[in-house]
């Protein structure tokens, strides 16, 4: 009944109602209409336009919901049955009745939605984006895009995972609609890739969003990673982060990422053992798992999986013992894993065996031999280039950072072993000292006929061209340098400018320099391993086996052109291959003739002017060998044959190497290349490095050596007759600079390293003082151990109060002598503190005479005791047994001190002593290396404008009388400063050593003494203290003065912590005390008493109420510490 | 009364001990005529060098060249015996002046005199060597400075005597000057009474044969051996001191004879011998492992 009388209105009426609205309903109506004309009842229709109508008609803007109604209408209801049909429309109203805009989205999407909804699923739909909306365009939007990408998501979701995605969305849309509406479209491009882990996804997403919603964004973005794992690993990575989740205080967002890349990092087979471990440490300690996985890759990068399950076993037990430790031990920072992780590993790390490796190397050497990693070397940019290989430059021996190259550990540092034991050969056994006129000891020497004919060369066949040949062709690379590397010989033998280095002067003998210096390498390396291994039996296996492999590493001879085979093969000879050594067949009496030369440099008694001239040798020999390539069956077995007779090298033979070495010898090619004609030859290209003999730059060592040794002698001045023009010079001719492509970079890149090479040579201890304005090194507090690479650099550990142990090689302290000022400073506390100075004088007066003690009842000793000897008298008299201790003997008590004054130059000093009530514990300094510097200067700003007395300056004052009173002692001290930024940058400032004597330089040094940076203590005490230990005094102290707590960037954990700082100091103090120092505090931070209790605990301190008694109290203080 | 033979050690009294058989010794350089010539002269003679390079070793063979080419005649001191006496002392410490010149001991009734070995060489014209002497109290000054000049007495104060040397007296002194601190230097009015021959470490082949006929190792391993011995000296400023002396590789050469692996040998007698630092050690040991296969 009620249908007859609702179905009232007709179509007509619907329609002019409808004409009232904007055209697009109307428009929308009328398509629509058009097209559902045939499917529906009349009736059907006019209820269709009539709820568009009652749409329409709900608020002001819900004309649009209509039109979109309309539009939609027909697509939708082609899904739905009648029914459905009006109950989607009501739905549609509703929701209109809500927010238009709502309505809007619904229908819009509803026609690519259905196509994955079931019709009853509608109701739940429209509902969960509903849910979405609470009455604010923010809401409005998100719950719009949700209907939007419906269709998206469900191509993806089933609905049921749909509904738990939108609750996910309510959840999080609480706290932030923007957050929402984000992880709602990055889920669309998700959702495809995580596989049927989608729920667990949306369940973890859910739980994060429950429990620390801000993590939602990371762990969005961490699960892009997800999608790169096996399904199975993702789940249970995914199970791990929801209990993650619900044990709280974890990133899931970190979790996610980083254990999808460990799992991605190992192999399939183990990810899930993997996964095993991670929750084996999440049952103890939750927080450790991501520190775990994260740190999973690096670990295993450098022990097998096997290892690493031993590695992560280890980890677990000291993860029971203590969260915090276990923690450090998962980050990696902690010096037990380093150390298990060590035990494991079969490569071998320098930074772990450097300081063995360096005492042995100077053990051999006998010099002063530093060792560095390579890629330092290769930083230096002054023509080394590859930090894969070993190398040395006359006095620092360079090795790869780390190696494994073998299974086992032994072996890896064997190979280290041998690696040093080459390259100390080159210092040990000379070859850096080969001088162009020594004459050799088994070869009639070629070199100075060489040079003769080279000269005359240059003179008379100047206008000559150069004759076509073939072989000299051979590299384009060759001509462009033979070219223009022959007006610097014409140059060289026209004006007497000799070159800069006697190699340089050898290797200019040669047309193909590569070429000679290919040859010069190997045959002295040759030399090296015959004379190691004679001098050093014992090393002899690992050589051997060294060598073996470096053999594996060998290319293939006959795949190279001749010239370049016949290289390879005196590598390979080199190497002591004995079979299978194969030679263009064409050519074996040119190898027969180079493995005779080669054999005799092989020797313990051949010096390197011996290699030179079997380098001319070979060369010449070489040079006959045109470098094409030919098929396999042109190659042989080499066969030494009746190679025992010592052949003596015939007068023709010399002619022969002579004229080939000045380009005379073509006569002989027409013979040994014949049928090669035409052929295409390649350019000549070096062989690959033998890996443990490295790169040998003879040339670049001579010239850097040369230049130290000028140096010392004329002590900074200029360094002696080398000329930039001639370094120059060298660089561009030398073969031992890799050739880059094009030409301009070429030049640039030598006039780059020349300018390196400069500086190298001016290296001077850096004087500035004020380096503290210079750059930071920047090293995340998240690093790992530092190493100490630069002169007077040290690293310490530090010790981390929570996790209980040290963290291993984490403060870089670099020593720094102090700059000089003028002495005024000095006179003028003298003047102003005359009557004090007097009085100290005084005092210590008193302290100087020797004191003697006279120690009685010893069995021996200087002399009777009167008293004893009559008691002993009397026992005897009386029978008794008398006692045998009659003797005194004096004791001297000698002073026999040394002592370091510590003195703290943090920036607080600055302040002005009369405003020094302010708090002294908030250092306020930026933690940004960028603001840090500008707040630096306007302190330092402020700090130039003072006419008032400072911290600093009573500090200074105080050290002034101290030393002008020390000085009448004759104690042994030190002055040092300290002050720092950040954990790498701890400065140690040398004011007067303690092995130092006193001169007029320390007054000087004194007055430079200024407010720097942060006060990182630990560091500076661990470093005063090894200066300490250096004395053999009997009685060390370290005196430290300072006006606050310790304080710098991240010496603390979180940055907010003090008790780390003051734990760490603790600790350093505790160590030199454990040492046989005595420490002592003065502090003039009155808050001093409360830290100080902890930090110094059963040591002495000091704290003065007063800074302005300090000159005073300090020479009393020390009186009363040393007497 | 001068010698009580007992089954297999022999006692002497301290004056007179005297270098029977021709102690080892390869010169270093001139060593021997520079000591000859000082002793002719009665100039007094310091020892500077390293500890086991050789210093005491040299006294010794001194010691029994000049008595054998006084055959005898020098030490007039009972006639007994041929050669001259030698008196070692090393200094500690807590040597005092007393312990070299003598002291009264309690006796039955009262006290008795016990010259000190100091007094015993000046009385019978022994060569007395101080060893280290830096060590010893400075009030042993005292007495050492009479004596090393042109006076050549000992005071004896608690005598209240004076004792003239005998002729043949002569003092010898050690002093090892890197090893002892700048507080420890020996003071200049002392030195200059002295004639110093300086002592360092044989060259390889001298030591090589030292090490031979020492140890009675052969000369392959004895040249390894001075090998070692040069190559940880190279090590002297670092964190060494001085280095492995002749002495340590000598044991290790006899330890090697006794069948002792090579290695073996010179961990325990060198490596362990001269450090206990833990990472000098494997250095050190890294070194032996080169040379020794």
């Amino acid at each position: 009944m009620s249908n007859e009388q609702q179905a009232g209105p007709t179509v007509h009426t619907i329609e002019t109602e409808l004409g009232r609205f904007p055209a697009p309903v109307m428009d929308g109506y009328k398509e629509a209409r058009v097209l559902m004309q045939g499917r529906l009842r009349e009736q059907e229709l006019v209820n269709w336009a009539a709820q568009g109508l009652a749409i329409a008609g709900k608020t002001v803007r819900s004309w649009e919901a209509a039109a979109e109604f309309f539009k939609s209408s027909p697509a939708v209801q082609r899904q739905l049955s009648g029914g459905q049909f009006m109950r989607w429309s009501t739905v549609g109203a509703d929701l209109c009745q809500e927010s238009p805009s709502l309505a809007v989205a619904y229908f819009k999407a509803s026609p690519g939605s259905l196509l994955r909804l079931r019709p009853r699923q509608i109701d739940e739909w429209a509902g969960l984006g509903r849910s979405l909306y609470r009455g604010t365009w923010k809401s409005s939007t998100l719950a719009c895009r949700f209907y939007e990408l419906t269709p998206n998501l469900l191509e993806t979701l089933s609905f049921t995972e749909m509904t738990r995605f939108g609750q996910f969305l309510e959840v999080l849309s609480l706290r932030s609609y923007d957050l929402a509406s984000q992880c709602l479209v990055e889920g669309c491009g998700l959702f495809p890739r995580l596989g049927t882990e989608r729920e667990a996804f949306i369940g973890v997403a859910h739980a994060v969003a429950e429990r620390s919603w801000r993590d939602v964004r990371a762990f969005f973005d961490g699960a892009t990673a997800l999608g790169t794992i096996d399904s199975d690993q993702r789940s249970r990575l995914l199970v791990l982060a929801r209990r993650m989740v619900a044990s709280g205080d974890v990133s899931a967002g970190d979790f996610v990422k980083h254990g999808s890349a460990a799992v991605r990092g190992v192999p399939v087979e183990y990810s899930g053992r993997l996964l095993e471990m991670a929750e084996a440490i999440h049952a103890v300690a939750p927080v450790a798992v991501t520190d775990f996985l994260k740190h999973a890759p690096t670990v295993l990068g450098r022990i097998s999986f096997t290892q690493f399950e031993a590695w992560h076993t280890e980890g677990m037990g000291i993860l029971k013992e203590g969260p915090e430790a276990g923690l450090s031990y998962f980050r990696g920072v902690s010096g037990r894993a380093l150390e298990v992780l060590d035990t494991l590993a079969s490569g071998v790390e320098l930074s772990r065996i450097k300081d063995v490796v360096r005492v042995y190397c100077r053990a051999l050497a006998g010099e002063d031999i530093e060792l560095s990693s390579t890629q330092q070397l290769v930083e230096k940019k002054i023509g080394w280039t590859d930090s894969d290989i070993a190398t040395t430059e006359g006095t620092t021996i360079f090795l790869p950072p780390v190696v494994d190259r073998f299974p086992s550990k032994d072996d890896n540092f064997a190979w280290y072993k041998v690696v040093s034991t080459h390259q100390v050969g080159h210092i040990e056994f000379g070859s850096f000292l080969f001088r162009y006129e020594r004459p050799s000891t088994m070869f009639e020497d070629l070199r100075p006929l060489l040079l003769k004919s080279k000269a005359k060369d240059a003179e008379v066949a100047e206008p000559k061209a150069q004759p076509p040949r073939a072989v000299r062709a051979a590299s384009p690379k060759t001509v462009a340098k033979s070219s223009a590397g022959k007006e610097p010989v014409a140059e060289a033998a026209a004006a007497p400018a000799a070159p800069v280095t006697d190699m340089t002067r050898f290797f200019d003998l040669f047309d193909d320099r590569t070429l000679s210096h290919d040859v010069f390498t190997v045959a002295e390396a040759c030399r090296l391993d015959a004379t190691v291994m004679f001098e050093y039996r014992g090393i002899v296996n690992s050589y051997r086996k060294v060598q073996a492999r470096a053999l594996q590493e060998r290319p293939t001879i006959e795949e190279l052109p001749m010239r370049e085979a016949m290289v390879e093969f005196i590598i390979r000879l080199s190497l002591n291959q004995q079979a299978d050594l194969k030679v263009p067949r064409d050519f074996m009496p040119t190898a027969r003739k180079i493995a005779r030369l080669i054999r005799r440099i092989a020797d313990p008694v051949a010096t390197v002017e011996d290699v030179s001239e079997a380098t001319i040798r070979i060369y010449a020999l070489l040079t006959d060998v045109p470098n094409n390539k030919v098929p396999e069956d042109e190659f042989e077995d080499f066969d030494p044959e009746e190679e025992e007779e010592e052949q003596q090298e015939q007068p023709e033979d010399q002619e022969f190497y002579l004229n080939s070495m000045s380009g005379e010898g073509e006569g002989d090619e027409s013979q040994d290349s014949e049928g090669q004609e035409g052929e295409e030859q390649e350019e000549y290209e070096s062989p690959q490095d033998v890996s443990y003999r490295g790169e040998f730059k003879p040339e670049l060592a001579q010239l850097l050596s040369q230049l130290r040794l000028d140096q010392d002698m004329l002590d900074g001045a200029e360094p002696a007759d080398i000329t930039e023009e001639q370094l120059q010079e060298l660089l561009e001719k030398s073969s031992e600079i890799e050739q880059q492509e094009g030409e301009g970079e070429q030049q640039q890149a030598t006039e780059e390293m020349l300018k390196n090479l400069l500086k190298e040579m001016a290296k001077r201890e850096p004087k500035d003082q004020d380096s503290g304005q210079g750059k930071f090194i920047h090293v995340d507090e998240e690093g790992g151990p530092l190493e100490a690479t630069e002169e007077n650099s040290f690293v310490y550990d530090e010790w981390d109060f929570r996790a209980n142990e040290y963290k291993p090689r984490w403060c870089l302290v670099r020593e720094k002598e102090m700059a000089e000022g003028d002495n005024t400073f000095y006179q003028d506390t003298l003047t102003n503190y005359a009557s004090l100075v007097r009085d100290i004088h005084r005092q210590f007066e008193l302290v100087v005479p020797e004191v003697y003690r006279k120690i009685k009842r010893l069995e021996d000793g200087e002399d009777h005791e009167l008293d004893l000897v009559i008691e002993a008298m009397v026992d005897r008299r009386s029978g008794n047994t008398p006692s045998e201790k009659l003797y005194w003997k004096r004791n001297k008590i000698e002073r026999d001190i040394a002592v370091a004054f510590l003195l703290d130059m943090s920036a607080s000093t600055a302040e002005a002593i009369d405003e020094s009530g302010r708090d002294n514990d908030d250092w306020g300094a930026p933690d940004d290396p960028v603001e840090y510097m500008v707040w630096l200067r306007s302190r330092r700003a402020e700090g130039l404008r003072r006419s008032y007395k400072r911290i600093v300056d009573i500090e200074k004052e105080s050290i002034v009388l101290l030393v002008n009173a020390l000085e009448m002692l004759g104690d042994t001290y030190g002055i040092y400063g300290f002050s720092g930024y950040g954990r790498e940058n701890v400065e140690f400032y040398v004011i007067k050593d303690l092995k130092e004597r006193y001169s007029g330089a320390i007054p000087r040094r004194i007055d430079r003494i200024a407010p720097l940076h942060a006060t990182r203590m630990g560091p500076a005490i661990r470093h005063a203290g090894q200066r300490l230990m250096e004395s053999e005094a009997k009685s060390k102290i370290l005196f430290m003065i300072s006006d606050g707590r310790p304080q710098d960037r991240g010496y603390s954990r979180e940055g907010v912590e003090k008790e780390y700082a003051v734990h760490d100091t603790k600790v350093a103090l505790t160590e030199a005390k454990r040492n046989g120092i005595t420490p002592f505090c003065l502090t003039v931070d009155k808050a001093g008493h409360d830290y100080l209790k902890t930090m110094m605990q059963d040591m002495s301190y000091e704290v003065l109420s007063d800074i302005r008694l300090l000159p005073k109290r300090l020479p009393h203080l020390y009186k009363r510490l040393t007497t | 009364m001068a010698q009580v033979q007992a089954t297999s050690y022999r006692e002497y009294r301290i004056e007179e001990y005297v270098v029977a058989r021709e102690p080892f010794y390869v010169p270093q350089s001139d060593e021997i005529e520079i000591f000859t010539a000082a002793y002719k002269q009665r100039i007094p003679v310091l020892l500077k060098g390293p500890t086991g390079v050789g210093k005491t070793r040299f006294v010794e063979y001194m010691a029994w060249r000049l008595g054998q080419s006084m055959g005898g005649k020098g030490s007039k001191a009972n006639g007994a015996k041929p050669g001259i006496p030698l008196v070692t002392v090393a200094c500690h410490e807590d040597l005092t002046a007393s312990d070299l010149v003598g002291r009264y001991l309690l006796d039955t009734d009262g006290t008795r005199w016990l010259d000190g070995p100091l007094t015993r060489a000046v009385k019978a014209g022994g060569i007395c060597y101080l060893d280290e002497v830096v060590e010893a109290r400075k009030d042993t000054t005292v007495i050492v400075h009479p004596l090393t000049d042109h006076r050549r007495v000992l005071t004896i104060d608690k005598l209240g005597q004076i004792i003239e040397a005998d002729p043949g007296f002569l003092m010898v002194i050690s002093y090892n000057p890197g090893y002892q601190t700048a507080l420890k230097d020996l003071k200049h009015s002392t030195r200059q009474r002295f004639v110093a021959l300086e002592f360092s470490f044989p060259r390889p082949e001298v030591e090589t044969k030292i090490i031979v006929h020492e140890a009675g190792v052969d000369e392959d391993t004895a040249e390894q051996l001075a090998k070692l011995g040069e190559k940880v000296r190279n090590l002297g400023d670092y964190g060494l001191g001085e280095g492995a002396s002749t002495r340590v590789l000598i044991y290790a050469g006899r330890l090697m004879n006794e069948g002792v692996p090579a290695r073996r040998a010179c961990q325990v007698a060198v490596t362990w011998g001269i450090t206990d630092d833990a990472q000098l050690q494997r250095s050190v040991d890294e070194v032996v492992t080169s040379i020794f296969a």
